[in-house]
Order: C-alpha cells, then structure tokens, then sequence
C-alpha cells in the first residue's frame, strides 16, 4: 500500500516536471536585442509603456494598446497616424515622463528612444526598460526603423503582423509607384522634400532622412543629394535649391507663409517654381517608426500627383 | 569736414564690397543693372537683385535704425548705457512674437509686427516699473532691464518647450537674419524708417535742451514727459517694425551711439546722424561677414552672429576706455521698521519645514490628491529633487546677497555675469564635439565653463581695478555675446535643440543622488565659507574706501567675494541648470523681515531662498500634472511677479 502510494508520488513527479518542461517550451524565454545589447524576458510583456513618439506608433501598428503614452495631445496634432487608443494614459513630456504616475501604472515593459537614454536607471526600478535609438548619423535610420519594429515584434510576440505588415507596406509601395508611373508617362522625376524655416532658408531632407527613403521605395532619386546626417535634415539657404534644374520640391505643412513667399521675384525664378514643379504635402510626422514610411509615401504621392497635374 | 568725408568715402567702399561678396557677375552688369533696373533671366543676375541689393538696403536701414535707437534712448535718459536689448525690449518682442506662434501660427503673416511692438512696449514699461523713472541715469536701469530680459527668457523658453513645433519656424529669426527674397521686406519698412528721419530733423532742439537738465529744460518751456513719451513710442515702433523684419540684432543700439560720442559728436541732432551712420555701417560690415562665411561653408550664417562677433569686442573696448555711470544709488534695499528676531526665525523655519514635509507627502494617485510618507518607490525619486530645489534656492540666494552687497545695487544678481550662459556653451560645445547629448554630459563640464567666463571677466576687470559697474556691464556683455552663440545653434533646429532648451529652463527632474550629495556638500561649504566672511562683507558693503580704512585689502576682498558668489552660482547651475530671480527675491524678502545685518541677511536669504524654489519645483510639478514645469522657469515666473508686486507695493507706501 504504501509502496503503491510512493510510486504513485514519483509518477506524480514525474508528471509535473514533464508539464514544467512543457511549459518551459510554451513560456521559453524571449530574447531581444536593444540598444544597450541583450535583454531576456521570461514572458511576453502585456502591459506596454512607451515614453517616444516613434515606439508608440510602432506598438499601436502590432495592434497593441499602450497603457502610458507621452504628449497626448501633441501627438494627435503632430504625428496623427496611427489614432492613439482610448485606453492609453497620458505620461508627461518625452523628456520629463511622470516616473510616479508610470509607477503606478504598473508596466511590464518600459520603451524608451534616446531622449531617455541618461534616465535608464531610475526607470529600471520601475520595470524593464527596452531603448531603441532609431536616429543615429552611423547606420540606415529606415533600415534601423524596420529591425526596431522586427525586435518590438518580437518581444511583444506579434511576429507574424509585423510581417504581414511590412508586406502590406510593401505592397503599398508598388501601388504607389504604379499610380506615379501613370501619371507620369515619360519617367518619374527626381524630387527633394523640405520644410520652410523661413521664406529664405528651409531644412532640405537629404540622406538618412525618412521622406529621402520613402521616395527611394517608390522609385524615385533625389534631386538634390545631400550628405547623411542624424536626423537626415541639413539647413540651407533657399538660394541654394537652384542646383535643382530639373526636378521636383515638395514641401511639408504647415508653412504659413505661402502667400509672401509667392511675392518673391527670387523664388519665381527658381527652375521648379517657373515649371511649377512643386507643391505641398499634407502635414505628416516624418521622424516616425516602420509605418511611418509608409503614411510618408502616400502623402508624397497625392502631392505628386497634384504636380503630374499643374 | 575731413572726418566727414573719410566716413562717407569708407562707407561707400564698404557698401561697393559688400554686393561683391560671392557674386561672379562683372561690374559693368551690375552697374547696368542697377541704374536701368532691367534683370536678365540669368539667375546670378535675378540673386544678385532681389536678393544682395535689397539685403544691402535692409542692412542700411536696419543699422541705421538700431543706431537712431540706441542714441533717442540715450540722449533720453543720459544714461550711455541703455540700448533697445538693455531695455527689455528685444527680449519682450521676442516673446511677443512666440507668443502669437502659438497662440494663433495664421496671424503670424499679418501680425507679427503688432505683437513684437506689444511685448516691446510691456518689456520698457516693466523696466520703468522696477527701477522708477527717475531712476533711468543709472546702473539700475540696466539691471532691472536684465531682469526683465530673465522673466521673458524664461516664459519664451516654457513656451517653446510645451509647443517644440510651433516655436521652431523661429529660432532663425531669433538668430538675426537679414537674408532678403525680393523686394518686399524693404517696401514694407522702409515707410517706418520715415518717423526715423523726422526724428532726427526735429528732436535735436529739445534734445539739446534736455541736455541741461531736466528742471533747466522744463524752465525753458520743455514738456520732458511728453517727449520722453513721444520719442520713446517712435523709437519702439520703429524698432519693432525692423525686428520684425530681421530678427534680434544686438549690440548695434548700445555701440553706435558711445562710438559717435567717441569720435566727436556734441550736439543732439549730431549724435542722432553719427550714430545712424555708425549703425548702418556696422551692419553693413557684419553682414559682409556673414556672407562671406555663408558663402565659405554653406552654412547659414546669421548676421546677428556675426554682429556679436564685432559688436561684444567693440562693447568690452568701449567699457575699458572708460563707458561708465556712476550710480547714484548705494545699497538701497527697502528696510521695514520692525526688527528680525528669535520668533520671526523659528516661523521661517517652521515654514520651511511644513512645505518640506507637504511636498514629499503629497501624492496623485488614479487623480485623487493624497497624504502619505513616500514609500521605498517614490522617496529615492523625490528627495534628491528635494534636496536639489532646496540647496540651489539656498545658494542662489546667498549668492544674490553677496553680489548686491558687493556692486551695491539691489538688483545685482550673479547670473548677469555670464555664469549660465558659459555653462551653456561649454555643454553645446562639448556635445557637438563628442557627439553626446547634453543630458549625458553631466555637471562638470558646465562648472567649468562658467567658471572660465569667472577667469575672463577677472582678467577683463584687473584694467579697472574691479570697480563694481564695469565688472557688471563687462559680464553683461560677454552674457549677450554668449547668448547669441547659443541662438546660432538653436537656429539649426534639430532635436538637440530641445536638449539645450531643456537645459536652460532648470529643471531637478534629472538630478541623481549622487548629484543631491554634491550640491548639499558644495553649497553647505561654500554658505558657511560666506557667513564666515560676513565682516568683509559689510565693510564692502558700505564702500571700497571705508573697507580699505578698516585695514581690509578691498581689491582682494572684492575678488575673493566674487568669485565665491560666482562659484555658488556656478555649482547650481552645473546641477540643475540656470535658474533665476531667487537671488533677487530672497535677499530682498530678508531685508522686508528686517534683516539688517549681513550675517542675518546671508541665513534668512538662505532659509527664504531654499523655501522659494522649493515651492516654486512643486507647483511646477502639481499645475499641469502629469506635464511640469521646471523648477527654474517656474521660479521666474513666480518670483517676476512677486518682485513688481512688492516694488509697487513699496511704491504705494512712500
């Protein structure tokens, strides 16, 4: 009897190391990659806090609702695409997130970008903390957005969206690109994006800039390369967009001063303002994540579309 | 006459160089353009009319403006001084302007000019309000002209920060840009320039009149405060109308008219005409400049760089040859009848105690205001804020009484020597060169940038034996010079911009605990070191000559004296970044309470001081949760308000 009772234990024993092994397999470790170099989670992270504005569009787009997001309302105003959740609370400024608020708000995970990069420690009393630094003058920004989205992917077990998504995007592009080709028969044309920063000087959107890669993903060169940098932006005189003889300027809104700088005799005379080979693209965040290239895309080709018809 | 004609022959030298500048065209295009005004097709020839020919009347006007500025407010005042950035005026525009990107960016095509002129206009009013109008001889005039420069700083730069995108179409224009696209701009001000050159045909006379005095003039049947309206409201509309234009150009409107004094100019309309003249040419020199180094490394280079490039060598020179006022002020603080004592002592610290305990009880927890000790979560968070607040209050404070005790002025205060702004620019230098962010770069590299703007002003003032008023005007000098640097670099507008940004508005949030433990031990010493000192102080105090006749050697006593406010300044600011007025409103409570002593003076500041900011971290925690302010902005704020509300109260009492 008693023997029967101890064997039956050791099968028992048996039997639950063979389930925690089991479930060893179903809750394997996950292993990431960030910033700062390897992080294991012992499971998939749930309740998401994301302090950067280009984490949150990347964690909305896996289809998952953040619970802390930074800059509500300027977010809505400035990046727009993806729409915030109801659900996602409102942390604080991108550099100065309430750490109390965060706190109680329990994360499982906290996403940070550089902006945070010096507060990691006091963070990690409150969970993990994952950094990405997307933008940086020494890699492919667009090539890093997209391992960024692979690896959050990852540690939030979406593979397999995040796959499709940048499938879908993919397909978006081609899309796009027929569409241009229609509208230009005889050869897409080489384009630069700007944004005014007054009616004589603009930052000119050169190498390693998002609006730069989303153009190259629809086919199209620069027309006027300029060296890589951080952020991809190079200020400039508006003087010196003449180097553009053929081609076309986009230039990102908001920019309140259409009006005067019509008046000017200098830029009238510029080769793509007499061809009127320029136009406006609708306001669009252009230091996001992953998707952003591709909302990129389809605001520069409704702006390009305009042209093919001036 | 000959001086006459070599200034008209140099200035059209310069003027004829100055359209050369990284043009290819020959001469006789030029010149053929120009006289028939006919423009080829060619783009050299379109950039070369519409863009360095109005770019070369706009300087000539602007410059002449600032110079006609400058001497109105000048001749005005009989304070050789002042200039529109003195005043608070350019800083009030400034802010007017921010203000309308924000609040309404549509407007800013139509009206920007109307809110430049406004905040111009509340800036001087501000100014006379501090420091009284018969007041404006003297040093004080600048200095409450720089405290107003703080208050507006600081609200610019909260502003900017809690709209990043809004604000960042500005930044070129607070670097001072003089670059045209056509004619327009020159259409547009030129109409303005009109009420300039009445100005110079008709304010001679009673100019000149003034110059007596201003009971002799009204004897002669002068209505000073009519002129002193009328002038002063044409000089700020045409100043605002050309900063609306160009953007903030210092140094012009203070240099001009002292060169044209220098060089002989006696009478009023004189003086006018000469510094006009300078200004115009100044600028045009600077702007040649900027497009010579425009052109060298396809930068954009703002002329308002490299007219602080002339203008801050040109300043310090001026002041050395002896650009002085006497003030007629000594140490002027607003006792109260009643004496500090014992009780008075223990209320202080009863309060201090109380918002101590306040701010790290209160909680927000799921928006519903609670009372507890912080746990073992929240307290490393919130006492090295704390501490931060607390300690950099203290110092200032300390700091504050030291300064004024020492260049006996009431609104003396160490962060117009320069301090912050070297700090700034050792920070923005140095994370350009190792391509960190500043957040990285930690406390040291900021102490040892103000202390070498310390090392500088010292070796600047050892030529006037370090005599109060030069010391000050030298440090606010290298400060605007400085401070124009840093709009350089904010004018590329890239996301480190916010860093400086960030930085400026002093903020504890980032404060560690091993930083907390430095700034009580630094700041403890440095106190004590001062109480210690309180002796010389109070000789100093009463006068170089009396000190010297008590057996104290005033010299080293004064440097020594300055360099410890200097370094207590520094120590905060390389913590917790710059943050203003608490050195002006702490000693100026104390001497409310009835703190006559120095040593008192020194302990109740102390107390006051840390009390101050440490109230101002938490509401700028508590208003906009779960945004804040930072601690150093919200101290502006809250102490510019509480000093202009004082000051009239004071006034209302006399």
């Amino acid at each position: 009897m008693l023997m029967l009772f101890f064997v039956s234990i050791k099968r028992l024993a048996v039997f639950g190391s063979l389930v925690f092994c089991l479930s060893q397999f179903v809750w394997a470790d996950v292993h990431i990659q960030d910033s700062f170099g390897e992080k294991v989670f012992a499971q998939t992270p749930v309740r998401i806090a994301v302090l950067s504005w280009e984490q949150v569009e990347n964690v909305i787009e896996l289809g998952i609702e953040p619970i802390a997001i930074p800059e509500r309302e300027a977010y809505q105003e400035w990046v727009a695409q993806p729409a915030l959740p109801a659900s996602s609370i409102d942390i604080g400024g991108r550099a100065e997130p309430n750490l109390e608020k965060l706190a109680q708000l329990k994360p499982d995970v906290i996403l940070i970008g550089a902006a945070l990069k010096d507060m990691r420690s006091k963070l990690e009393k409150i969970a993990p903390v994952v950094f990405f630094d997307t933008y940086r003058a020494d890699h492919n920004n667009q090539q890093e957005a997209d391992n960024v989205f692979l690896m959050l992917a990852k540690l939030l077990d979406k593979e397999v969206q995040a796959k499709a998504k940048l499938l879908a995007r993919q397909q978006v592009f081609e899309q796009l690109q027929l569409q241009l080709k229609e509208a230009f028969p005889l050869g897409l044309p080489k384009v630069t994006s700007l944004r005014f920063a007054s009616t004589t000087s603009a930052y000119i959107y050169g190498d390693n800039a998002m609006p730069q890669y989303a153009l190259e993903r629809l086919g199209i060169k620069s027309a006027m390369p300029l060296e890589s940098t951080q952020w991809g932006v190079t200020q400039r005189r508006l003087k010196s967009l003449r180097a553009i003889k053929e081609g076309v300027v986009l230039y990102f809104k908001p920019f309140h001063q259409q009006e005067k700088l019509a008046k000017s005799p200098l830029w009238r005379s510029m080769p793509f303002v007499k061809q009127s080979n320029v136009a406006a693209i609708a306001s669009t965040w252009t230091y996001g994540g992953a998707m952003s290239l591709q909302y990129l895309a389809q605001s520069m080709t409704q702006a390009l579309l305009l042209v093919s018809k001036q | 006459m000959k001086r006459l004609l070599f200034f008209t022959i140099a200035f059209v030298f310069v003027c004829f160089f100055s359209l050369q500048i990284d043009s290819e065209l020959p001469l006789g295009v030029l010149w053929y353009m120009f006289v028939n005004q006919e423009v080829g097709q060619d783009y050299a020839q379109i950039d070369w009319f519409f863009s360095r020919l109005p770019r070369l009347v706009m300087a000539l006007l602007v410059g002449a403006t600032m110079g006609l500025v400058g001497s109105v407010i000048q001749q005005l005042t009989r304070n050789p001084l002042l200039s529109p950035a003195t005043l608070g005026s350019s800083s009030g525009a400034w802010l007017g302007l921010i203000v309308l990107a924000v609040v309404w960016p549509e407007g800013q095509s139509q009206y920007q000019v109307f809110a430049a002129m406004l905040g111009a206009c509340l800036a001087l009013l501000l100014v006379i309000l501090i420091c009284g109008v018969r007041h404006l001889a003297g040093l004080t005039v600048v200095l409450s002209g720089m405290a107003v420069n703080l208050l507006f700083g600081a609200v610019a730069v909260a502003l900017i920060l809690m709209n990043e995108q809004y604000a960042k179409n500005l930044f070129i224009w607070g670097a001072g840009d003089l670059s045209q696209n056509g004619w327009e701009k020159v259409q547009w001000l030129w109409p303005h320039c009109l009420l300039a050159l009445l100005i110079l045909c008709f304010a001679g006379k009673p100019l000149n009149l003034l110059k007596m005095g201003q009971s002799a003039a009204s004897g002669r049947g002068l209505n000073v405060a009519a002129l002193f309206l009328i002038l002063m409201v044409a000089g700020l509309w045409i100043l605002s109308a050309a900063i609306t234009m160009v953007g903030i150009i210092g140094f012009l409107g203070l240099v001009a008219p002292n060169v044209a004094r220098l060089i002989g100019a006696r009478t009023a309309t004189n003086e006018l005409g000469y510094s006009a003249f300078l200004g115009a040419i100044l600028l045009v020199i600077a702007d040649s400049l900027a497009l010579a180094l425009n052109a060298l490394t396809f930068d954009v280079v703002p002329t308002g760089f490299t007219t602080a490039l002339l203008g801050a060598p040109l300043l310090v020179w001026l002041i050395r040859r002896g650009l002085n006022q006497q003030d007629k002020v000594t140490y002027l603080a607003r006792y109260s009848r009643n004496v500090f004592t014992g009780p008075k002592l223990f209320i202080v610290c009863a309060l201090l105690a109380t918002l101590v305990i306040c701010v790290l009880m209160t909680h927000i927890e799921e928006n519903q205001l609670s009372f507890h000790w912080p746990d073992d979560f929240t307290w490393p968070i919130r006492w090295p804020r704390s501490v931060a607040s607390l300690f950099a209050g203290a110092g200032m404070a300390v700091s504050g009484v030291i300064m004024q005790r020492l260049i006996h002025n009431p609104l003396a205060s160490p962060d117009l020597l320069g301090v912050s702004a070297g700090a700034v620019l050792a920070l923005v230098g140095t994370s350009v060169l190792l391509g960190w962010r500043i957040a990285e770069l930690g406390p040291f590299v900021a102490f040892v940038g103000s202390m070498s703007v310390l090392v500088l002003l010292l070796m600047l003032g050892k030529r006037f034996r370090f005599a109060p008023t030069p010391m000050i005007l030298t440090g606010v000098a290298l400060s605007a010079f400085i401070e124009t640097l840093i709009q350089g670099v904010l004018m590329k507008g890239t996301d480190d911009v916010y860093d400086i940004l960030r930085w400026l508005a002093g903020s504890t949030y980032r404060v560690t605990q091993d930083q907390a433990w430095l700034l009580i031990l630094g700041v403890t010493s440095l106190i004590i070191l001062s109480l210690m000192l309180h002796r010389w102080l109070t000789l100093m105090s009463m006068g170089q000559a009396v000190a010297s006749a008590r057996g104290v050697n005033a010299k080293r006593a004064f440097v020594l004296l300055l360099i410890l406010a200097v370094s207590l300044c520094s120590w905060v600011t390389a913590i917790v970044g710059p943050i203003a007025f608490v050195s002006i409103v702490a000693p100026h409570l104390a001497s409310l309470l009835g703190a006559r002593h120095v040593f008192t003076q020194l302990l109740l500041s102390a107390l006051l001081g840390a009390s101050f900011l440490q109230l101002a971290d938490w509401l700028g925690q508590m208003v906009i949760y779960p945004n804040q302010i930072a601690a150093g902005t919200m101290a502006a704020i809250i102490g510019g308000l509480c000093f202009i509300v004082l000051l009239l109260k004071n006034r209302g009492m006399t």
